[in-house]
């Protein structure tokens, strides 16, 4: 999906600034309790769809992130400064892996007065890293936070559920579809043929031995 | 006088640094295309010091920057010194009154709106290009990029170097003006300095005592403290 960008049609200068917004599922069974974050390299703080960007808070630099054509699995970093101490907080204290990350563009006018903002980057956060820089009397604290987009989410996902009674109830508590598959497990069953009282019994399936063993005689025979 | 302000009054050069995060490209037809991310912009001040300041009298300078050291902000000003004061003189045609009248009414953007402005011919020059703006007691000057005469409306706006950084209230605010205007800068990268031998002291009753020339390993490269605009 192509998206039209005013601001840099017919002009060869632009302002902008990247804004961030972390948003941390503090539940995994409850996805309405959550803790957001907005920060941005704006040079004030900036309100984009109803949520506050607070202005160098923090924010160090946005990594690249590609632009395809085609659906493409792309990873981006995200730096923060340490100083504060905050930033280390987020990462150490929080559930920040698995969190959502999105990253805005936002344009400004000759006035530096914010117009349309974009959104170029919707993914979730994979990993972080805690760097302590120490050279001679230069000590600075840097934490980033990798991001990969949906795609590489989705292409890592496994996705379904096993035929198995707990499996199901997942879904349906009520479905009782799969409520006799660990009593049938593992057995013979040929299904189609008669069952004799002879080879009756719970988990023979009427004979599902004897029926192998026809098969085996055919397969003799062909040799 | 202290510290920073010592270093301002006494420099022998100075090199004002007030450019802002562009990203240039060039086509392969070279044509050239832009990026700019707004930021504080802040003010970046180099200065030179000689070496020829004397060690017995300025002892209690290098105490002063030792404390400050690198993270320590202080507010400097170019008022102070009469040698310094020319630098940023107001150049426009009001009256030390008429200036103190005057109060924000917004500061959007770069955008800057004053009122209560004097009853002056429309044509007299209220700021000319570069002359500081100072809002309230925040210590962050502006400059005007423009020429700007009074004119016939209540208020006048003034393009502004930088955006509004200011993150309290401005509205109804007075202003300070040229030199005047304070700054509130740090030294990142703090110089040592070393002792030469030199700067005769007979200062002890004409009596020759120890004494030296210092000499600082570079220049003070003065930054602007934003975090707290």
């Amino acid at each position: 999906m192509s998206q039209n960008i005013p601001q840099v049609q017919n002009t060869g200068a632009i302002k902008s600034a990247e804004f961030v917004k972390l948003t941390i599922f503090n539940e995994f069974s409850n996805s309405a309790n959550v803790t957001t974050h907005t920060f941005s390299s704006a040079y004030r703080n900036e309100t984009i769809d109803g949520a506050e960007y607070l202005a160098l808070g923090g924010l160090l630099s946005v990594g690249s992130q590609n632009r395809d054509l085609r659906v493409t699995a792309g990873d981006t970093n995200i730096s923060l400064s340490g100083v504060s101490g905050n930033n280390i907080q987020i990462v150490l204290d929080t559930k920040i892996r698995g969190s959502e990350v999105e990253v805005w563009r936002g344009f400004y006018d000759d006035n530096d007065i914010l117009g349309d903002s974009y959104l170029r980057f919707t993914g979730v956060i994979t990993n972080y890293t805690i760097q302590e820089e120490r050279t001679d009397n230069n000590d600075n604290f840097i934490v980033t936070v990798s991001a990969s987009s949906y795609k590489t989410v989705l292409s890592n996902r496994i996705a379904g559920r096993k035929t198995n009674e707990e499996s199901w109830k997942v879904f349906d508590p009520l479905d009782t579809s799969m409520d006799n598959v660990y009593s049938i497990a593992g057995v013979q069953f040929d299904f189609g043929k008669e069952v004799t009282a002879s080879s009756g019994g719970r988990g023979r399936g009427g004979g599902g031995g004897g029926g192998g063993g026809g098969g085996d005689q055919r397969r003799q025979e062909q040799r | 006088m202290s510290g920073l302000q010592t270093i301002v009054d006494k420099c022998q050069g100075m090199e004002i640094d007030r450019r802002k995060v562009v990203g240039i490209q060039t086509t392969r037809n070279e044509v050239a295309r832009t990026s700019e991310t707004p930021t504080f912009n802040p003010w970046r001040i180099n200065l030179t010091m000689p070496a020829s300041l004397r060690y017995n009298e300025a002892r209690a300078l290098m105490e002063q920057l030792d404390v400050l050291d690198r993270n320590t902000p202080q507010v400097v000003t170019f008022g102070n010194a009469s040698c310094l004061s020319w630098i940023f003189r107001y150049q426009g045609s009001l009256a030390t009154s008429q200036l103190n009248q005057m109060t924000v009414q917004s500061f959007i953007g770069n955008q800057l709106k004053l009122t209560n402005l004097p009853s002056i011919n429309a044509n007299r020059v209220m700021f000319e290009q570069n002359d500081l703006i100072q809002i309230g007691n925040y210590t962050f000057p502006f400059t005007s990029t423009t020429k700007v005469t009074r004119g016939t409306d209540s208020f006048i706006t003034i393009t502004t170097h930088r955006p509004n950084i200011i993150t309290g209230v401005v509205n109804g605010a007075g202003i300070t003006v040229g030199n005047a205007c304070q700054f509130y800068m740090f030294c990142p990268n703090m110089p040592t300095y070393k002792l030469y031998p030199g700067g005769a002291d007979y200062s002890a009753g004409g009596t020759l005592v120890g004494n030296a020339l210092i000499e600082f390993s570079g220049e003070f490269s003065l930054y602007e403290w934003v975090a707290t605009a």
